[in-house]
């Protein structure tokens, strides 16, 4: 590896020799409110090139002596140019106007933002707050993760499902990082609501495939969700009153310009409204989530920048006061910026996340039940980018993560006598390297390669387990067991993931890319229900679990078009293989069980498929249409005869319309339809009785053998901004009305497909009943406000 | 112990803030040719002792099962050498009533079982496993959870004995009533509800303790009524089965208990559910379970104190 870091250092300068160059460098932000600018584009039409700034808003730039214009731009922002002369290094901060209007239609402007045909990333999905703020939610609660489910590659099992599936990967093989710091379990109410408050977030994007070196840990995507750093030109409230959520947030300088901060905290409030109604509220019982997230940063000069966020967030169901569950994630990471010079740019961060959950039983002292787990890293990550010049940039780092998991400190106590069943922790520490090089060959070709190498330990204290080979889909039994000690090795494992893309510029705003990639994961989330749950064991990889391996492929063409380029249209095939796929035996037993591995079976898994997406960037009526032809199957010794068998959110046709449309000055409206194919589910053929009950039966011991029914739904919402004057001057707040309503005809769409015998004691009819979660229209208000 | 985790997410599922949606549907399902069903669950009780043969039939054949008639069946305790013929009754019943004083075994006991039918011989071994004793069996006051009514709940005390890996399914009779719902199907693995639950030699854990309680569904939105009243009587029956018998019944409990609702969210793959049955022949397999229990009761009257 180093070897090849080595190599990589000193052949690249090498290309990058030349003529006498200069560079310049700086940051981007909105000039409204100083937040930093992701993606905004930094173009010289002369030379019919430029870069686009990174996650904290610094681009740099380096060019041949020369005098040239710069072309600063961002979508929904005024353009700026800059003439330079190019004789020296310059440092250009840079802040960009928001357009004043709130109809897009005034947006068009010169190049609005780089078309994704020009750029070098594929398989990325990018969605900005404000267009996430636009699509009709849920309840009226903006939510950033069912917004990402409009988009191409994404699906998920069902309604209140938590988490989503992408490219045909599991719920489990996304990397959710919020500020950089994992989030394990991203739903407050099981899948209805995303912890994330769209108050506080700045910037969304999801890498489906050929995600560059800097990231690994997952097998299906990448969601890269940035906060908001706060306003640092004035203090700002901005709040909402919803049907689920009350949220506010306070954000403003500390020090103009030089330092800022943001607090968002959201909480919901059925529990108070219902109280006086609910006898289990009454009795001590509780309702409840909430989340808050704080941010600040402080601009030490010119080359330092620091960012703390944090966040915690937290579910509550209580039955009473001493039963119920609750669980929650608490992040909190702190990054420093440092510029070694005008083309070295490096951010180290320091992230330490924990998902826990409580669970507590019983209501008198002699007989209860208390259970609580978690999952908690530390994590050190230095990464430097390195803009040798305007065709190539090199981009290497590390990342350390330790974990500790503690999948049980419970204890039971039955008519007094206490009995204690905790799992031990198990501890584990993740190193990587990497090292990216993003390369313009020629005006035509550009290639991005690099590679990815983790090690990781399975640390001592701990006991491995050593299971008999017995038939595939039988418990297997513990034969021994090794003990070591504190800081021993238990089992390591080495992976090198390569990772490739090019992009082929058939035309300036047409082209090719294709990609490939490996990626690696050493954490498996351990759930066998159709959606996975709150109480879903993360557990690492041991000598029975193997890290899941996953290869894929991507091809997709690429173009825009229309007046600024405001069309751009894209279609992209994918295909990945993977390794290692955990499946369970029938009766698994996954909860606080020593000897889990004797449950899991492991097989492979292929997902495979083709996305178009064409979308309307700007004007008055706006919006996307995403189309995905899909699948995904998994082959497990044990499971379906050891035959390939569709997984259970397996969706062969996925399409999504979301459009937009200004009326005029103060009302909007926007819509989204969704149809999707019907997730597969098993269906008996036969049944039997059994001392009375009766039995579903397969004869062909098939897994999935049907599809449900097709799912399809239309959501609409209203938009009412509140008037700007008042009395003839210009009011000082601002706010707005959102109406919307949810499943808009009323479909009953299938989440599931039962079969029960009639809930009788001797009981001889057997039915099948099919389940819709939401199976009528939410219409939903809320009010919404800034001042 | 540990919690059982349908028991949790059904809980999960009756929090949930909405109300879901749900209707009975007849979709069209794949043919199957039928196959036997062996249903052989037998114990060391004075009574008459019985096995039922059946075919499978289609998911939505409401009708009786098909039985299987003129088949030779056999159990052998193989431990003290004792043949019993079981004689075939009407409607798939093979029979077998122990005179006075005689009974299948006793705990620690090996047992085997024969069937002949159509040329084929269908088998199967079961070890009868040690019962304790119930010791009382109480009710108590309590509030039902989420609407605080007040209800009476009959909870039986029995003690695991010492010596881990013992397995038992509690079955209770409400007034003469089997409680036989899926729901209802309360088993144990020695004091707790599963092996990670390391509750050898104690008391029976809280849930199972309250698991001869029947389950009620509320009908026209009426709440449903207390699980017992004074005047109920009430009989718990502690059947001891084998590992494989409990592994079993888990998988049945599984594959039957769907309450719907939101608990669909966390609901496990429909599969198959295991056999200790084995074929001989080429003939397809056969489905079902043979286990041989101990047994220990005790009946009680709701009288409630004044």
């Amino acid at each position: 590896m180093q070897r090849i870091l080595l190599l990589l250092l000193t052949v690249l300068p090498l290309i990058a020799r030349a003529q006498e160059k200069h560079t310049v460098s700086g940051y981007i932000k909105d000039r409204s409110n100083g937040e930093a600018l992701i993606g905004a584009t930094v173009y010289i039409q002369s030379l019919g090139t430029g870069t686009i700034s990174n996650e904290y808003g610094f681009y740099s730039l380096t060019l041949p002596a020369g005098t040239y214009q710069l072309s600063y731009a961002y979508l929904g922002y005024k353009t700026q140019s800059v003439a330079l002369d190019f004789t020296k290094n310059t440092r250009l901060d840079l802040e960009l106007e928001p357009e004043s209007s709130q109809l897009q239609e005034v947006v068009v402007t010169g190049e609005a933002e780089q078309p994704a045909a020009q750029t070098n990333e594929m398989s990325t999905s990018k969605l900005d707050i404000r267009t996430i703020m636009k699509v009709p939610a849920f309840l009226g609660e903006v939510d950033v993760l069912r917004s990402l489910q409009l988009l191409p590659g994404v699906s998920t099992v069902g309604e209140g499902a938590s988490g989503f599936n992408v490219r045909g990967g599991s719920v489990g093989q996304n990397l959710i990082l919020l500020d950089e710091a994992p989030v394990y379990n991203s739903s407050h109410l099981f899948g209805f609501f995303s912890v994330f408050n769209p108050d506080a977030v700045k910037d969304t994007k999801l890498y489906k495939g050929a995600v560059p070196s800097r990231y690994g840990g997952r097998l299906a995507s990448l969601l890269d969700v940035r906060m908001k750093e706060g306003n640092s030109k004035k203090t700002e409230v901005t709040g909402g009153i919803g049907t689920i959520f009350s949220r506010l947030v306070v954000e403003g300088p500390i020090k103009k310009d030089k330092a800022s901060f943001i607090v968002a905290a959201r909480r919901s409030y059925v529990d108070i409204l219902a109280r006086p109604f609910v006898p289990l509220l009454k009795e001590g019982g509780a309702l409840n989530f909430y989340d808050l997230t704080l941010k600040t940063n402080y601009n030490i000069n010119a080359r330092n920048k620091v960012y703390l966020s944090g966040y915690f967030g937290r579910d509550n169901f209580l039955f009473d006061k001493s039963q119920g569950f609750s669980w929650g994630n608490a992040t909190s990471s702190l990054r420093w910026n440092h510029l070694f010079n005008d083309r070295l740019f490096s951010n180290a961060t320091l992230v330490y996340s924990k998902y826990d959950y409580k669970l507590q039983f019983g209501n008198d002292d002699k007989n209860r039940f208390n259970w609580n787990s978690s999952i908690t890293n530390f994590i050190f990550k230095p990464d430097f980018s390195y803009f040798i010049n305007r065709t190539n940039e090199l981009n290497f780092g590390g990342e350390i993560i330790y974990y500790t998991f503690e999948p049980a400190n419970a204890y039971g106590i039955t008519n007094g006598k206490k009995v204690d069943i905790s799992l031990p922790r198990k501890y584990n520490l993740e190193s990587s390297l990497y090292a990216g090089n993003s390369l313009k060959l020629s005006p035509a070709l550009s290639i991005d390669y690099g590679v990815r190498y983790s090690h990781f330990n399975y640390l001592g204290p701990g006991t491995e387990y050593f299971y008999n080979d017995t038939v595939p889909g039988i418990r297997k039994s513990v034969t021994g067991s090794k003990t070591y000690t504190s800081g021993q090795t238990i089992k390591t494992y080495d992976n090198f993931q390569p990772r490739f893309s090019f992009k082929a510029q058939l035309s300036e705003f047409t082209s090719v890319k294709g990609s490939y990639n490996r990626m690696v994961q050493y954490l498996h989330l351990i759930s066998n229900t159709t959606a996975s749950n709150p109480l879903d064991v993360w557990t690492p990889s041991t000598r029975n679990i193997r890290p899941e391996l996953g290869d894929q492929y991507t091809l997709g063409y690429f173009r825009s078009a229309g007046t600024g380029q405001q069309y751009e249209f894209s279609a992209e095939a994918y295909l990945r293989y993977t390794q290692n796929q955990i499946d369970y035996i029938d009766g698994a037993d996954l909860l606080i069980n020593r000897f889990l591995e004797g449950d899991l079976l492991s097989g492979k898994g292929r997902a495979y498929g083709m996305e178009f997406y064409a979308q309307k960037k700007t004007g008055r009526l706006n919006g996307w249409v995403s189309y995905t032809l899909g699948r995904t199957e998994l082959k497990v010794d044990g499971i379906n005869k050891g035959d390939w068998y569709p997984t259970r959110y397996n969706q062969t046709h996925n399409l999504k319309i979301a459009a937009f449309y200004e009326l005029n000055n103060r009302w909007s409206v926007s819509g989204n339809f969704i149809f999707t194919s019907g997730t597969p589910t098993t269906f008996p053929t036969s049944r039997f009785y059994q001392q009375g009950i009766l039995i579903p039966y397969n004869a062909n011991e098939s897994r999935n053998n049907v599809t449900l029914p097709a799912y399809h739904r239309l959501d609409i919402s209203f938009r009412l901004e509140g008037k700007t004057m008042r009395k003839g001057k210009e009011r000082r707040n601002h706010d707005y009305w959102v109406f919307s309503i949810y499943n808009l005809y009323a479909r009953k769409n299938p989440f599931s497909i039962y079969f029960s015998q009639k809930d009788d004691r001797i009981s001889t009819d057997t039915q099948a009943t099919q389940l819709s979660i939401i199976g009528t229209m939410v219409p939903s208000v809320s009010y919404n406000f800034k001042f | 112990m540990k919690p059982n985790s349908r028991y949790i997410l059904a809980s999960l599922a009756a929090a949930a803030l909405f109300s879901s949606c749900e209707q009975v549907i007849s979709p069209r399902l794949q043919q199957a040719n039928p196959v036997v069903v062996v249903d052989a669950w037998i114990n060391n009780q004075q009574e008459t002792q019985k096995i039922y043969l059946y075919e499978s039939q289609p998911y939505f054949d409401n009708s009786t099962p098909q039985p299987l008639t003129g088949a030779s069946v056999l159990v052998v305790n193989q431990t003290q050498s004792k043949t019993y013929t079981f004689s075939e009754a009407p409607g798939g019943a093979y029979l077998w009533t122990p005179a006075v004083a005689d009974e299948l075994g006793v705990a620690g006991d090996q047992f085997s079982l024969a069937i002949q039918y159509g040329g084929q011989t269908f088998s199967s071994v079961s070890r009868m496993g040690r019962v304790p004793a119930i010791d009382s069996i109480t009710f108590k006051k309590d509030k039902r959870i989420g609407t605080g009514t007040e209800i009476f709940l009959g909870e039986f005390w029995a003690t695991d004995p010492v010596g881990g890996g013992d397995t038992y399914w509690i079955r209770t009779t409400k007034n003469g009533t089997l409680l036989n719902k899926p729901s209802e199907l309360v088993l144990a693995y020695d004091a707790g509800f599963s092996a990670g639950s390391l509750t050898d030699g104690v008391t029976f854990i809280s849930p199972i303790r309250t698991g001869i309680n029947p389950n009620e569904t509320a009908q026209n939105g009426k709440e449903p009524p207390s699980p017992y009243t004074p005047g109920d009587s009430v009989h718990v029956r502690i059947y001891s089965i084998t590992l494989a018998a409990f592994n079993f019944l888990t998988e049945v409990s599984t594959q039957t208990n769907r309450p719907g609702g939101f608990a669909e969210l966390f609901s496990t793959p429909l599969a198959n559910v295991s056999t200790n049955i084995t074929t001989s022949g080429n003939q397809s397999g056969a489905v079902g379970f043979f286990n041989v229990s101990a047994v220990s009761q005790r009946g009680q009257k709701f009288v409630p104190k004044p």
